[in-house]
């Protein structure tokens, strides 16, 4: 590898590091593309609403989705959506609506980064979860989400359980 | 208890005392619960008065695709005539800007490509030669510039066109981007605002320091532009190792006063309380100057969305912007007092229960304010709705 391809390789590893982009590894993919996997699949949506360039983000990318154990929990139970805060890429909700993605940050009445969002695989919001959390706390929501406790129940009172 | 009533009501008499308002009208004659009329565009210029004709631009899906429409208002008419189709397929993020004598151009994104018209009549020009969105106009007097994001190589890059107007046809006269070479990343969303001196400014968002930064750049012939400058008085950096900045966007121009250029935008830098309305002027010296957090302190703690600033050539200025302090969204608008913006008031007409959002305005020459928004209803459909003001 000559001089120019090694500095582009470390800047590219650079940008990489420093991004907020989804966590490396995760099979994230658009808004659209994760709504048709899930009618599909019948799996739940996990949908990861980041920011370009957002420190906690990044946090948590590295602190809490680093986890191997919960990498595979979630790639294997969950379609992934990555959605960016600020981009005007289009989507289309399950009304049919299409936005952007910087517009469904107001429709979720987004105030912070990162949010994180668990769908029931039709596209209905399950619940809405703001900023930095812990392996443990992305494994409680998985099992509220995925043992149907959210019907009956609200987070807080099933975390109070712990069941 | 009654002494505070009183001061409630005293206080909100003088919240309201500034602007008198006309009855709110629809603008979209054809709504449905599957139908979903949108404002969004580069700039938020959707809507223009010429000659006292009201203009309003926007996309919905009545036919099954994204289609742009143009609805406007006679200035001796009580009500919008229905509106009339301006694209031909998918179509995004329509802007209009007034010529004189009741006449507007339009741009719009159409299959990929940005054009631009000149309505009534007209045929629609195709502005970009590759891969375009993001469409923006501005005017002042036979000067019509537009600005776009177009692909150069991975990213898109801000382009800027003088267009000519003769006979009722468009021609674009020069075309070149802010800057040579392809960016670095991504850059979008353009805003423009052709000053009382001629001189051309555009904004945008960049993401050249791996967060979303405002950048402005500057020119006098609307030809060779400035080197880009920040917006934004806040340094790119990441923390701790991490991040690489707080994010902002959607920026937003105005001409204002004999040579000034006014700019609002989305700021997120209190990241615990979603983004906030900031502003950022420019008196003719072609910098801007620091930043001042528009909404007042009841909206500190409250995502603002949708912002955009309007201005006149008499020094007359202010922002609009949607937010949930009360519970739903509603309008609101905050007018510059010369030391600071003043204290928030909400668009009579686009408050209360249910969800008014996605603000547009324009401030005209006889000095009335123009506010379009969306009245949003799950059931009954979304109405565009329009209304007028004048100080009092």
């Amino acid at each position: 590898m000559n001089l120019f391809n090694t500095l582009a390789a470390a800047a590219c590893l650079w940008a990489g590091a420093a991004l907020a982009d989804p966590p490396p590894g995760y099979p994230f993919v658009g808004f659209d593309a994760g709504l048709a996997a899930a009618k599909s699949s019948g799996k739940p949506i996990f949908l990861y609403f980041g920011r370009y360039g957002c420190a906690w983000c990044d946090h948590t990318n590295k602190k809490t989705f680093s986890d191997a154990a919960l990498k595979k929990l979630y790639t294997e139970n969950y379609e992934l959506v990555y959605v960016d805060a600020e981009s005007g890429k289009r989507l289309t909700l399950p009304s049919g609506e299409r936005i952007t993605e910087a517009e469904l940050g107001a429709r979720l009445q987004a105030f912070a980064t990162p949010l994180f969002v668990y769908l029931t695989p039709a596209g209905d919001k399950i619940m809405q979860i703001p900023g930095f959390k812990t392996v443990q706390d992305f494994r409680d929501y998985d099992r509220y989400v995925r043992g149907g406790h959210y019907k009956q129940k609200t987070l807080l009172e099933f975390l109070g359980g712990k069941s | 208890m009654r002494a505070a009533a009183l001061l409630f009501a005293l206080l909100a008499s003088q919240a309201q005392a500034g602007w008198e308002w006309d009855d709110a009208l629809t603008v979209n004659s054809v709504q449905g619960a599957a139908i979903f009329p949108h404002l969004e565009s580069a700039n938020r210029q959707g809507v223009a008065v010429s000659g006292g004709s009201v203009g309003v631009v926007w996309e919905d899906n009545r036919d099954g695709r994204p289609q742009c429409y143009l609805a406007t208002k006679p200035a001796d008419a009580e009500a919008f005539r229905a509106e009339t189709r301006l694209s031909e397929s998918d179509c995004y993020e329509p802007v209009l800007v007034p010529l004189e004598a009741g006449r507007f151009v339009a741009a719009w994104e159409e299959g990929g490509r940005v054009r631009a018209r000149v309505l009534p009549g007209g045929t629609a020009l195709q502005l970009s030669k590759q891969e375009a969105a993001q469409v923006t106009l501005a005017a002042a007097g036979d000067a019509v510039y537009a600005a776009w994001a177009e692909q150069a190589g991975r990213f898109h890059r801000i382009v800027v066109a003088r267009l000519a107007v003769k006979d009722g046809t468009l021609a674009v006269e020069s075309a070149q981007p802010v800057e040579a070479g392809n960016p670095s990343d991504e850059q979008g969303w353009p805003a423009l605002a052709v000053a009382g001196d001629g001189g051309v400014t555009v904004a945008w968002e960049d993401r050249r320091h791996r967060h979303t930064v405002p950048m402005v750049s500057h020119s006098r012939d609307g030809r060779r532009f400035s080197a880009p400058a920040r917006l934004s008085d806040r340094k790119s950096g990441s923390v701790d190792g991490l991040g690489a900045g707080t994010g902002a966007m959607r920026p937003t121009l105005a001409a204002w006063g004999e040579t000034g250029v006014a700019a609002v935008w989305l700021d997120k830098r209190d990241f615990l309380s979603g983004y906030d309305v900031y502003a950022a002027f420019d008196t003719g010296t072609r910098r801007f100057g620091r930043n001042l957090q528009v909404q007042d302190s009841f909206g500190d703690n409250m995502a603002q969305w949708h912002a955009k600033v309007v201005g006149d050539g008499g020094g007359r200025m202010l922002a609009v912007w949607d937010d949930a302090r009360d519970g739903t969204p509603d309008v609101w608008l905050s007018e510059w007092e010369g030391e600071a913006f003043g204290d928030d008031v909400a668009v009579p007409a686009a408050t209360g229960p249910g969800a008014q959002s996605d603000p547009l305005a324009t401030l005209d020459d006889a000095g009335f304010l123009h506010v379009v928004w969306l009245d949003r209803d799950d059931a009954a459909g979304t109405r565009i709705r329009y209304a007028r003001a004048v100080r009092r």
